[in-house]
């Protein structure tokens, strides 16, 4: 997968270890993921370093369970890294109700602000999509818009990570 | 008609500019207003991918509530155990080896400088009886720098970056079951140190803390997949049979009582005896020098 950021990975990583992290390595997705979470950090959120991730279809969503505590203030932020592609990123209950009270999404990263009313498992859902441009189009569809360099074709499945921190 | 197309798609342009300005988030063009993601999913019938990894929370996520809620005598809490040579029982060594970071994030509550300090050194040597010296050094001369600089924040960070490096290298080394135990050690000295503060200052809002049963689930599901030379050993059918019992005070009891919480640490004490802290009246193996 490429790396949509405009930072470097390894800037990302030094930038965090200033805050609260310190990556010996991250994977292009969760380093998209991280960038999202850098203006949070200063904000004295937590950044958790076990994470979530894995390639999947665009379009397909994914359900994680995980664990949360009332009390704390959580945000959840998930990355792909694929041009182009985009991810959305949302938490509910055990009944199936939204529960996230902030949202932004841009640039192949998104994040989900939750205070949760009780503790015990949550569920986070989470939508990577892709629609295609450049060389993974025919040249009808592509139309104007020519293939990025050193990009190729978009091999049929995306990149995704997802990350946290608490207050 | 073309007309009234584009000004159709001008009012529909402002408009949409308008919400992404009134949203202030970010700012940006790209800023959505509204999330796209729906209101309600059907839990039972999911359309999509379920993943499997279960992140445990540190124990700080919950001492930090804790902190929240009342003033807890942390400095208490802090129980070091003895430095005990396992004799190669690398099962032994990744449950002991959690439970020293959790002991690490108990420490930092504490804003304790010489006990991290100590726990730094001792997360090192354990370390490095797994083989793993050079992954742990770097973490663990970074959790002492930084606690000698009152950095609690960094110590938090470097304590889950030294337990994450631990684990992610055991998995590369495709020994998910010590990566697990792990987590384990660390989940269960965690409970025992929140359930003996719950225990001192009880109320229901700390007492609910304790609703965890998805983690539970989690961690009996992987002591029963255990197929390595521990899986029939006396400490892990121990801890197989406290997760039992921890489990059966969380899923039958709707509210968690005082004598719930003092029950669970009673179980949580006696798991953690058979790798981490002595056991009364018992023999214990040989200690090594400190």
């Amino acid at each position: 997968m490429k790396l949509v950021s405009s930072i470097p990975a390894f800037c990302l990583a030094a930038v965090i270890a200033g805050g609260t992290l310190a990556y010996a390595y991250v994977n292009e997705a969760i380093s998209v993921a991280l960038e999202a979470a850098v203006p949070y950090v200063e904000q004295g959120f937590q950044v958790r370093e076990d994470n979530w991730s894995g390639e999947t279809t665009p379009g397909k969503p994914l359900l994680i369970r995980h664990q949360l505590f009332r009390g704390n203030e959580y945000w959840f932020w998930a990355g792909t890294s694929w041009p182009g592609a985009t991810i959305e990123i949302a938490v509910f209950d055990s009944e199936g109700s939204s529960v996230g009270l902030e949202h932004f999404s841009r640039n192949g990263m998104a994040g989900v602000r939750v205070l949760p009313q009780k503790t015990g498992t949550y569920n986070l859902w989470v939508l990577p999509q892709y629609v295609k441009t450049g060389k993974g189009m025919t040249p009808a569809e592509r139309g104007a818009s020519d293939p990025v360099d050193g990009v190729g074709e978009f091999s049929g499945v995306l990149d995704w990570g997802v990350v946290y921190g608490y207050r | 008609m073309t007309i009234f197309l584009q000004r159709i798609l001008g009012i529909s342009a402002l408009l949409a500019a308008l919400t992404l300005v009134s949203s202030g988030v970010f700012g940006d063009e790209s800023t959505k207003a509204l999330p796209p993601s729906p209101e309600r999913i059907d839990l039972a019938h999911f359309p999509g991918e379920i993943i499997d990894k279960v992140v445990v929370p540190v124990p700080a996520e919950i001492f930090t509530v804790l902190d929240k809620l009342d003033e807890s005598d942390w400095s208490r809490e802090i129980e070091i155990p003895k430095q005990t040579d396992w004799g190669g029982d690398r099962s032994r060594m990744a449950l002991t080896f959690g439970a020293l970071v959790a002991e690490g994030f108990v420490a930092v509550q504490a804003r304790s400088s010489s006990e991290i300090e100590t726990i730094g050194r001792r997360v090192l040597t354990l370390g490095e009886s797994l083989g793993l010296a050079s992954s742990v050094r770097p973490h663990s001369l970074a959790i002492i720098e930084a606690s000698n600089q009152k950095d609690w924040t960094k110590v938090r960070a470097e304590l889950d970056a030294t337990q994450e490096t631990v684990r992610s290298t055991m998995e590369k080394l495709r020994d998910d079951e010590l990566a697990g135990l792990i987590s384990l050690g660390g989940w269960l000295r965690g409970t025992n140190v929140v359930t003996s503060l719950i225990g001192n200052a009880y109320s229901e809002e700390k007492a609910e803390l304790l609703n965890q049963p998805g983690l539970i689930t989690h961690f009996r599901e992987m002591i029963a997949g255990m197929r390595g030379p521990s899986a029939n050993s006396t400490h892990i059918r121990t801890i197989a049979t406290g997760l039992a019992r921890i489990e059966a005070i969380i899923t039958d009891s709707e509210k968690l009582s005082e004598e719930d919480v003092i029950r669970l640490h009673d179980i949580s004490q006696s798991t953690l005896e058979e790798f981490y802290f002595d056991k009364s009246g018992d023999a214990q193996p040989t200690p090594s020098v400190n």
